[in-house]
Formats: C-alpha cells, sequence, structure tokens
C-alpha cells in the first residue's frame, strides 16, 4: 500500500528544468553594491517598488543581502520608491 | 577617524548662492568637528525624487565623501536635521571591500612559473663548470 502511493507522487523527471540563474553581482565581481547605481538596483525591484526575491533573480545570498541594504539607502534618499502604483 | 560619506537633499526653491553657502556650512560644520572633507559632488545636481518629500518633486542632490571621526556624525546629522532646507540627509560609513577580495591567481600564471622553476634549479648545478652559458647548452653537450 505504502509503497504504490509512494509511486504515484508526482517526480520531476523528464520534463523541462528551468535553466540555472547565476549571481549578477558574481558574474560581474561586484565586491560593493552602492546604493547610488540607481540603474543596476531598478533591475531588482518590480514595479511597485518592492524587492525581488533571489529565487526570482538568481542573486547569491552574500550579494542579496548587500542589495537589500543598499536598496533600502537608495530609497531613503529618494532614489527609489518605497512603493509605485 | 573614518571614511565617510554623505548624501543630503536641498530644497530646489532655494537660490543659487543661497545653496552654495549652505553646501560652504556643511562643510565648514565637519571641518569644525575635526573632519576633513574629501571631495563635494554636485554632478547629480537637481534630480527628480521616487516621492514627494513635503510635496515637492525635485531635489539638488549634494554628495559629500569625508574622514571625520565617529562623534562628529551625530552633530553633523543634528545640524542637518534642524536646517528646513535640507530634504533628506544620509551619512554611510564607507568600507574598503575591495582590500577584502582575495587575489586570484590567473590562469595564465602557472604555466609560465613551472618552467621558470624547473629550469631556476637546473642553472646553478651547471653553472659551476659552464659559468655564464645558457643552462641548454652544457645540457647539449653532456
Amino acid at each position: 500500500m505504502s509503497e504504490e502511493r509512494e509511486e504515484r507522487r508526482p517526480r520531476p523527471r523528464g520534463g523541462r528544468r528551468p535553466r540555472r540563474k547565476v549571481c549578477s553581482f558574481c558574474v560581474d565581481k561586484i565586491a560593493y553594491i552602492d546604493y547610488k547605481d540607481v540603474n543596476r538596483l531598478r533591475r531588482f525591484i518590480n514595479e511597485r517598488g518592492k524587492i525581488l526575491p533571489c529565487r526570482m533573480t538568481g542573486n547569491c545570498a552574500k550579494h542579496q543581502r548587500q542589495l537589500s541594504e543598499a536598496i533600502k539607502r537608495a530609497r531613503a534618499i529618494a532614489l527609489l520608491p518605497y512603493t509605485a502604483e | 577617524m573614518s571614511r565617510y560619506e554623505l548624501t543630503y537633499i536641498i530644497d530646489t526653491t532655494l537660490e543659487e548662492t543661497a545653496r552654495k553657502e549652505l553646501i560652504e556650512k556643511v562643510s565648514a560644520l565637519i571641518a569644525a568637528n575635526g573632519g576633513e572633507v574629501e571631495k563635494v559632488d554636485e554632478t547629480w545636481g537637481k534630480r527628480r525624487l521616487a516621492y514627494a518629500i513635503d510635496h515637492k518633486n525635485e531635489g539638488y542632490y549634494v554628495l559629500v565623501t569625508m574622514n571625520a571621526p565617529g562623534e562628529a556624525i551625530s552633530e553633523l546629522e543634528r545640524n542637518l536635521r534642524i536646517n528646513d532646507s535640507i530634504l533628506r540627509y544620509l551619512t554611510v560609513k564607507l568600507v574598503e571591500k575591495q582590500s577584502k577580495v582575495k587575489p586570484k591567481p590567473v590562469r595564465q600564471a602557472p604555466a609560465e612559473a613551472a618552467p621558470a622553476a624547473e629550469t631556476a634549479p637546473e642553472a646553478p648545478a651547471e653553472a659551476e663548470p659552464a659559468g655564464e652559458t645558457a643552462p641548454e647548452a652544457p645540457a647539449q653537450a653532456e
């Protein structure tokens, strides 16, 4: 019984695997994410001004942490919006 | 003393002369508190704000890089807060991240280093009889 159930569970087999995303900051070898670099930061917020999760952008944890800090600084000094409709 | 970066936004309704005076005043304030101004950058100048501050959609951005003791920052920020013409300010301590980056070996380096290392021990051993001649020449003679 239990074995059958195991069999029925959906498995990732065959199907299209999503392309592996790489951290764009690692690729560009950026050691420090600057809050003044608005054009770069803008790519990591959605149209509402929210910070995109790393599972969508492919950022590594180290750079995602730096990025969120940089975006928050940019918001404080009105370079990026807190919210946008 | 550490390096700091101060960004502040000046109200655009302030005339140019008054604005210049204000920038001078801030720089003087840093100096008065034992700091030294490294650079005052106004390349951004008048810029659209991402959101309205006090119903204003524009601001004049000034960037200051400085070397200052930590106590000077709180005094500086207190003064910036008092001034009504300064809409926003942000002080960030600059961390020299670049120095933390470990130097990675260049891919070509080991290929070049290997033959150099081989020739080096050979040279003194065979240099005794051959003297100044190239390390390859005695090898051929033997």
